[in-house]
């Protein structure tokens, strides 16, 4: 066995076994079968839970069921022809974009200049990870519970303290559209900032030392070493962060549903709101699911740039 | 040598560029610092307002200085505390579901990730980027179709109907993990071992297992976090016997205001196991959550 192995070790004579005899044989026999065996029950549950639902939608779109008479009939593209003329479908759609873009354009600003300092030295970097990870760490549903009471116009502390620094307090946060999306923006970037950081401190402490070393020699000023060295060498980490967070702010749900359920009116419901409340508290099966096929349509897009920042970074194969 | 290297290097920029460059790093640390410590601020509340005594619970200006009670702990963990479900039972509820879920992921993924590996499985590529893309399928989109067939099925409010889903939606993040570690481990290792007559099972048991544990560790823990976390499934598909216990904590807000006490007790029995955690494996988290694309 260490025979074997202290016998062979440039890559080059197991690059070409072929003429062994003895592996390929062996090997071939189960090329094929083995692995689609392993790979088999993951295939099944995640088409299961994907592809599945897809098509059921897809069916149930062009029909008009509900949730207690799943016998409707076919209706054609009329689902999709309501929600495209429907105000509140737009509506619903563009706040959703606009809280994607704004939360993540803050998370990934502010996530930014949390890592820069931090990164450096060791005593910070440690600490101020450690405060960082702890909003992170905290189940989404208590987050939103704590910030709801926090936001409590009698007895919330924000407000009390707003008031003790002479700012306006005794605000009804989640009674007015504004404040209600400053809360959830709020409360998103909180949670998800931390994520976007601790990615780009990875980074920088990852990244090479000479380029900045020669930049700093070459007597370049702290921004010009930001916007010309750091930032290109901190490229693929941006994209990966941007990525994972733009695809988990579109899924958002939680905050919301627990926040403001959607309100005040309907000045919140995004579009993941509004598939659940059309799908299980209305029962208009067909409504909701034209809606949830243009959300996987509008999601879909984000695929390639998936694959791209993430596929690259983590696959060792790809190198 | 070294003062001449050091001379144009420090003078020059140190006179001119020094005054400017200076301040604002500092400037810009204590903004840092000062944005920590405000981010710390619904963590104090949540924990602060846990162990104060009812009475003083709601008090403005917050009161600092109290006998600390554990009475809210007890209360919430005897399942005598207001929700509908006993609270003790929620937690019940989620660590059932939590760990179901985290051991179907593992039974799954390192088959599949293992699969992945093998440079003789041809599509292993365009498979990997497909159960990779499926990160990006809404949850939202999924909850419909179960909800009626589990409906049909008689399984709403069961586990099975919350284990299995969980697993689906942790896959693609540990069969990634779990595949770009069995990458890094050498394959001429495998070959050799199946030169000398090692069966592809014994490869498998005796050289990779050995070699990933630490991976499955971090795949265990983030579908534990994920599961445990998870909320619109639990919300849409149980009532009561599996109803775990984010869905629960919302009905501590009652028609009659928040027993603030029982409140923040049970979001920090919830919030702590995952805190902790993350503390302890702070950097494999991290990585992990970016499917291994940060080291």
């Amino acid at each position: 066995m260490t025979d074997t192995l202290a016998a062979k070790p440039s890559p080059t004579v197991t690059e070409k076994p072929e003429g062994y005899g003895l592996r390929p044989r062996r090997e071939r026999k189960g090329e094929t079968l083995v692995p689609w065996v392993l790979m088999t029950p993951t295939l099944v549950l995640l088409a299961l839970m994907t592809i599945m639902p897809t098509i059921y939608l897809l069916r149930a779109s062009v029909r008009n069921d509900t949730l207690l008479n799943t016998n409707g009939r076919f209706v054609g593209l009329a689902n999709y022809s309501n929600a495209l003329t429907d105000p509140t479908f737009w509506h619903s759609l563009l706040i959703t974009i606009g809280f994607v873009v704004v939360a993540v354009a803050l998370e990934m600003l502010l996530g930014m200049a949390l890592s820069l300092p931090l990164a450096g030295e060791r005593l910070s970097s440690t600490w101020g990870t450690t405060l960082l990870l702890l909003p992170f760490a905290i189940t989404p549903v208590v987050s939103a519970m704590i910030f709801k009471e926090l936001l409590n116009p009698n007895y919330g502390w924000v407000d009390y303290y707003l008031g003790q620094l002479g700012l306006p307090a005794h605000i009804e946060w989640l009674s007015h559209p504004t404040t209600a999306w400053i809360a959830l923006i709020g409360l998103d970037v909180w949670q998800w900032t931390p994520f976007v950081a601790l990615i780009l401190i990875a980074g920088l402490q990852s990244l090479p030392g000479e380029p900045r070393e020669a930049a700093a020699i070459d007597g370049a000023s702290t921004w010009q070493m930001f916007w010309h060295v750091t930032l290109p060498q901190l490229k693929p980490f941006i994209a990966i962060a941007l990525v994972l967070r733009t695809i988990q702010a579109f899924k958002t749900f939680d905050y919301f549903k627990v926040m403001t359920g959607g309100g005040p009116g309907d000045s919140t419901e995004i579009l993941n709101l509004a598939i659940y409340r059309i799908a299980l508290q209305s029962f208009r099966i067909g409504a909701a699911a034209a809606i949830a096929i243009l959300l996987l349509i509008l999601l879909s897009l984000l695929v390639p740039a998936l694959l791209r920042g993430v596929g690259r970074n983590a696959d060792p194969e790809e190198a | 040598m070294a003062t001449v290297t050091a001379a144009p290097v420090t003078t020059p920029p140190s006179v001119r560029k020094g005054p400017r460059a200076k301040p604002l790093p500092v400037i810009g640390r204590i903004a840092v610092w000062i944005y920590l410590l405000l981010c710390m601020v619904p963590l104090v509340f949540m924990v602060a307002t846990s162990f104060k005594p009812s009475g003083i619970a709601k008090q403005l200006p917050p009161a600092w200085i109290f006998k600390p009670t554990f009475s809210h702990y007890v209360q919430v963990l005897q399942g005598g505390s207001g929700t509908s479900v006993g609270f003790d039972r929620l937690l019940f509820n989620s660590a059932a579901v939590t760990i179901g879920s985290t051991l179907l992921t593992i039974a799954l993924a390192v088959p599949a990730a293992y699969a992945l590996s093998l440079r003789a499985f041809r599509p292993r590529k365009g498979l990997s980027s497909w159960i990779l893309s499926t990160y990006m399928f809404p949850p939202i989109v999924a909850v419909i179709p179960i909800f009626i067939y589990a409906g049909k099925l008689g399984l709403i409010d069961t586990y099975p109907v919350l284990i299995v889903p969980y697993a689906a939606f942790n896959l693609p993040i540990a069969v990634w993990i779990l595949r770009s570690s069995i990458l890094q481990i050498p394959y001429e290792i495998q070959e050799s071992a199946m030169v000398d007559g090692a069966s592809r099972w014994m490869v498998l048991r005796k050289i990779i297992l050995p070699l990933l544990t630490p991976s499955i560790a971090t795949v265990a823990i983030l579908s534990a976090i994920l599961s445990w976390n998870e909320f619109l499934f639990a919300l849409s598909l149980t009532r009561a016997a599996a109803k775990t216990a984010p869905v629960g904590i919302q009905e501590f807000t009652g028609m009659f205001g928040t027993d603030w006490g029982n409140l923040t007790a049970a979001a920090t029995i919830i919030a702590a196991p995952i805190v902790i955690m993350t503390l302890i494996l702070r950097r494999r988290i991290v990585s992990g959550m970016t499917f291994g694309a940060v080291k």
